[in-house]
């Protein structure tokens, strides 16, 4: 951290002087100045300055030299011909300022060489260039200085803090400031720094971007969209979701583990996957739509389209919300309705749907936000329908808006916390679900004979839709060129390995180190919020869990915003990249974390600390062991949502660092539809290849998931 | 494993907690002054929220008192962490390790303290020896019983030789039959080491049973401290009185309240005797009365009159609940035969025995 700090002061101060020197140049006399009294004037005025004042460009005109400093004017003449030298005048013959990357010897002391032009009146050619000569020690002495402060503020900060709080416990206290430190530079200045924006115009306070937003049609019919695509997804999943449920929980039929497997599948499957099958079966030139039934005029592209995708890939959610649910309520319930001689339909109506309605209310609002914050699909689908997170994307990378960006994406929050706060008002409350200690005997089926082979046929044919998606992204991986051409090839997977494999290194070598960094986190913050009491807690816990909340999009704005410029210049390189995955997969580690560990018997580690173990011991001897299972889960999940994630990286990638699904996106711009289903097909082997490795790994210590509680 | 017999003292002990609810504040423990000896087995006893509990984890260094010293041999151990304490705590829980076998739990303590291999196995085999769990050290505590559990823990504390021993509710998790066993156990072994042993229960049979002297607690406060037998026969307040056994009380005007001996007082006008007298007893005071000192006679003999409504068999003798102005009053008949057996419906009278009914002041 200290490394950026330091590199960004000496660019904050070479800019100065480049500024300056730019300043100095404008006021440098013209052809037939009078040059030594400018040269005078100047030394007067910035005394650590020393220049060289070349008239006319070398190679070009005739040159002529002054300078009232001999050894800068020595240095000159005999590095002229230097290769840095050369860029240095050419830089400046093209009207551009440039610092010498290396320092040079000049009298006792180093020096930075700063090339800049010296301009005609009209302003357009270089007439000559001013090279001015910079203390290095200058620069060094302040950057020791502010780095020195810094790193005293800081050791005083955390000393005070450790010693006022932790005397007792001086490891709590050090992963309380770290943690703390984390998220307030990653989590609330970015996001800060991106909603200021929306509110500054020309440096000042103003309400125009958001009356902007807020009165442009364009963008309240984005709005619209999103929450009409919201609603249509959200509604379609929870019914699907919970007619799946049901067949799980509330049917005694052969089959669920498969039907569970199938049906989890498009949660954890690559963005994209979906939505480039359904463009290969329906879109333009789709199998479906032209090849077999040849329709002209038909369009997948659009809320239709959308809606149908995005059910695709969260109806999973209600389904594992809602099974959740009904897996909890006591079939004794239901048994005692049928003992009482309710009908089944009966039963249904007034025991087993308002008991899951919380349940199913949950679901949606959960769909529903998950459809809003979505951005891979409708990139692709949404044609000339309008949704937000598309709509902000396109403020900022295509009209440089990044302001009216910001502001879309804060609109989309709304909605999402709107739907949370519903949630913990009122589905909290009217939670009726009864944990009982042990699952009871399922004794009657619930739904009648007719019913049960409608659930099975709608089961079974959803779960074949799904199939044949997958199989459809296989297929194309295998075609000449999708909708004209079936002929089989392989031609597009050595294209796609060969030009998609720097991607696919560098994501998941990013990946690969987010991965460990958000699991200690997690694990650590984990620790802190169920077992530590201190000052700041709740705040701590509201920041961590604050990404999951805010959409992708947003916290690709924000920190494009916060960091491309000093003192945290991070745009371009892999490290915000790594920070952006471990801080957007916190909040789920976490939770996973928390969840363990609430179940863990605190005396366990009470015990341990009474043995003698000190705070860092029974950290590594007993708690790691004992959340192993959520630790390794956590792991895997920061490590293919990394994979997998599009919305805040398309923001962040560059060219050295970029990542496999922006590819995968990109060839499907380009109809390059046989390029991408074959890296859509390898990332969803990886996917699968990592839930598989991490289930065998946690099965291995389940038995002490089982053992953790007992009393 | 030879021990160290060494005292324990709370000198004016508080611990307030802050409810994150009302914001108020909640005094768990107020100025508790108590002095334990060494090798002394302490039971501090009060129904749950007395703060008997938060007593135990102060002694343990799980929680810090809000005022006040703790001296484990004389050092000053107030602000030290558990792991830097001479004390080994018994959990109502275990907390045994659950990704640990039952050795490598025992042996946990002796690995932390960085011992010798070989030595931490002769000391671990010896540990299990005596809890007689030598032939289950490798097995996961999930796959025992809940006495073998009980059994682990207490070796795992007994192990790294505590000079005090906590125990916080262990036998409240185990079946009557199983908890008796262990209570004669865990005497047995606190014996034999001579290791100073604080005991956390709220039930008073367990601490009747095991202790050497019992702390009754109430709301934070220290009611009362004695061996046992004067716990139970010589109370010094209704609420301790009530705490430790069943008792009956009747409200009485005393006579003479400086008297040594066996002190007149009347009983609504009537005369009765009591045997011993409670510190601060004004000119109003409550009798009490264990069932097996009251007895039973014809209506108009005793002190009082009344109906038998339930008669409860108990084989070496019989509950007898009798209906009277002061309430149902239960009798005990020891060794009973037909002819000291009342039926129920009857009308008798209740008479005392002086020697051992006491006058307390009244609650208030």
């Amino acid at each position: 951290m200290f490394s950026v700090l330091r590199g960004s002061y000496e660019k904050t101060i070479l800019q100065d002087k480049k500024e300056l020197l730019l300043a100095l140049t404008r006021s440098a006399p013209g052809e037939n100045g009078d040059v030594e009294a400018w040269l005078e004037e100047a030394r007067k005025t910035y005394p650590a300055l020393h220049l060289l004042y070349v008239r006319g460009i070398p190679g070009v005109d005739e040159i002529q030299e002054f300078s009232l400093d001999a050894e800068l004017k020595a240095l000159w003449q005999a590095r002229q011909e230097d290769k840095a030298f050369k860029t240095g005048i050419e830089a400046a013959s093209y009207l551009e300022t440039f610092v010498m990357p290396d320092a040079v010897r000049l009298g006792s002391g180093e020096s930075l060489l700063i090339f800049s032009p010296v301009l005609n009146a009209e302003g357009d050619t270089a007439r000559g260039i001013v090279v001015a000569a910079v203390d290095e020690t200058v620069l060094t002495s302040f950057n020791n200085l502010t780095y020195a402060l810094s790193l005293i503020a800081f050791f005083v900060f955390a000393l005070g803090f450790g010693i006022a709080t932790f005397s007792r416990d001086p490891p709590t206290g050090y992963a309380i400031l770290v943690l703390f430190s984390i998220v307030l530079l990653f989590v609330a200045y970015p996001l800060f720094t991106a909603v200021r924006l929306t509110f500054v115009q020309e440096g000042r306070f103003s309400l125009a971007i958001w009356k902007d937003i807020l009165t442009n049609r364009q963008y309240l019919g984005a709005l619209a969209g999103s929450i009409q695509l919201g609603a249509l997804t959200a509604t379609l999943s929870t019914i699907i979701g919970f007619l799946f449920a049901f067949f799980v929980s509330r049917t005694s039929m052969r089959g669920k583990k498969l039907v569970t497997a199938l049906a989890t599948l498009p949660v954890i499957s690559p963005p994209f996957s979906l939505t480039l099958s359904i463009i290969l079966l329906f879109g333009n030139n789709g199998l479906i739509t032209k090849g077999l039934l040849g329709l002209e005029n038909f369009t997948i592209y659009g809320l239709g389209g959308l809606g149908l995708v995005q059910t695709i890939s969260m109806f999973p959610i209600a389904f594992l919300t809602l099974a959740g649910v009904l897996d909890a309520i006591d079939s004794t319930l239901e048994d005692a309705s049928l003992d009482l001689n309710a009908s089944r339909w009966e039963t249904f109506m007034r025991v087993t749907l308002p008991l899951t309605m919380p349940g199913i209310l949950s679901a949606w609002l959960l769909v529903f936000t998950n459809s809003l914050a979505d951005f891979a699909n409708p990139l692709l689908l949404s044609g000339s329908f309008r949704v937000l997170s598309v709509e902000s994307y396109i403020e900022v990378t295509g009209m440089n808006r990044l302001g009216n960006g910001a502001a879309l994406s804060i609109l989309l929050l709304l909605p999402t916390l709107t739907a949370f706060f519903v949630q913990r008002a009122w589905v909290a409350k009217k939670s009726f679900v009864v944990v009982t200690g042990k699952p009871s005997g399922r004794l009657s089926d619930l739904a009648s004979k007719p019913m049960r082979i409608f659930l099975l046929v709608f089961v079974v044919l959803t779960s074949l839709f799904i199939v044949s998606l997958y199989g459809t992204i296989v297929a194309g991986c295998f075609v000449k060129n999708w909708g004209i051409d079936y002929t089989f090839t392989t031609a597009n997977i050595v294209e796609a390995l060969q030009r998609g494999r720097e991607a696919m290194i560098s994501t998941m070598t990013l990946a690969g180190i987010a991965t460990p960094i958000a699991g200690f986190i997690a694990m650590i913050g984990a620790v802190l919020v169920v077992r530590k009491q201190f000052p700041g807690k709740r705040l701590l816990e509201a920041l961590m869990m604050t990404p999951f909340a805010v959409p992708g999009t947003l916290i690709g704005i924000a920190y494009i915003l916060a960091f491309n410029e000093p003192p945290f210049l991070l745009v371009g390189t892999g490290a915000i990249l790594v920070i952006c995955y471990v801080i957007r997969e916190l909040p789920v580690g976490l939770e996973g974390g928390v969840a363990t560990l609430r179940q863990i018997d605190p005396s366990i580690e009470e015990a341990a600390s009474d043995l003698g173990a000190d705070q860092a011991t029974v950290f590594r001897t007993v708690i790691l062991p004992l959340i192993r299972p959520a630790f390794i889960s956590s792991m895997s999940y920061t490590f293919v949502r990394s994979m997998t994630a599009v919305s805040a990286i398309i923001f962040l990638i560059s060219a050295r660092w970029y990542h496999i699904t922006i590819q995968i996106y990109n060839f499907s711009e380009n109809i390059r539809f046989g390029l991408a289903s074959v890296l859509a097909t390898a990332l969803i082997f990886i996917v699968l290849a990592v839930f598989g490795l991490m289930r065998v790994i946690v099965k291995k210590s389940e038995h002490l998931e089982k053992t953790v509680t007992v009393q | 494993m030879d021990q160290i017999s060494v005292p324990v003292n709370l000198e004016q002990v508080s611990k307030i907690f802050r409810d994150p609810k009302t914001k108020s504040d909640v005094h768990a423990v107020r100025e508790a002054q108590l002095e334990i000896g060494g090798g002394e087995l302490v039971t501090l006893l009060g129904p749950s929220g007395c703060g008997k509990t938060t007593m135990l984890r102060m002694i343990g260094g799980f929680e810090l008192p809000t005022r006040g010293r703790i001296r484990i041999g004389g050092e000053d151990v107030t602000f030290l962490p558990p792991n830097a304490r001479a004390t080994a705590t018994v959990f109502q829980s275990y907390g045994l390790f659950p990704h640990l076998d039952v050795f490598d739990n025992v042996a946990y303590g002796l690995r932390v303290r960085k011992i010798a291999a070989p030595q931490i196995e002769t000391r671990v085999m010896e540990a299990l020896d005596l809890v007689g769990l030598k032939a289950l050290a490798r097995r996961a505590p999930g796959r025992l019983s809940g006495g073998q559990q009980q059994r682990v823990a207490l070796a795992r504390s007994l192990v790294v030789r505590p000079q005090v021993l906590l125990l916080d509710e262990p036998l409240s998790n185990l079946d009557a039959l199983l908890r008796e066993q262990m209570r004669v156990e865990i005497r047995r072994i606190q014996k034999t080491l001579g290791i100073t042993a604080v005991y956390v229960t709220h039930d008073r049979v367990e601490a009747m049973s095991l202790s050497d002297r019992v702390v009754v607690m109430k709301e934070g406060v220290i009611q009362q401290v004695g061996p046992p037998s004067t716990i139970y026969e010589r109370p010094d307040s209704q609420f301790v009185a009530g705490f430790v056994g069943k008792v009956a009380f009747f409200p009485v005007e005393v006579a003479n309240t400086t008297a040594a001996g066996p002190v007149a007082c009347t009983l609504d006008g009537k005369p009765v005797m009591a045997g011993s007298v409670a510190p601060g007893v004004g000119k109003k005071a409550m009798l009490m009365a264990r069932p097996e000192s009251l007895r039973l006679g014809n209506p108009g003999e005793g002190a009082c009159d009344g109906t038998v409504s339930t008669n409860v068999y108990l084989g070496s003798s019989v509950e007898s609940f009798v209906a009277t102005e002061y309430g149902e009053i239960l009798v005990q008949i020891d060794d009973p035969s037909m002819s000291r057996v009342r039926a129920e419906g009857s009308r008798i009278s209740i008479s005392f025995d002086e020697t051992r009914v006491r006058l307390l002041p009244v609650a208030g």
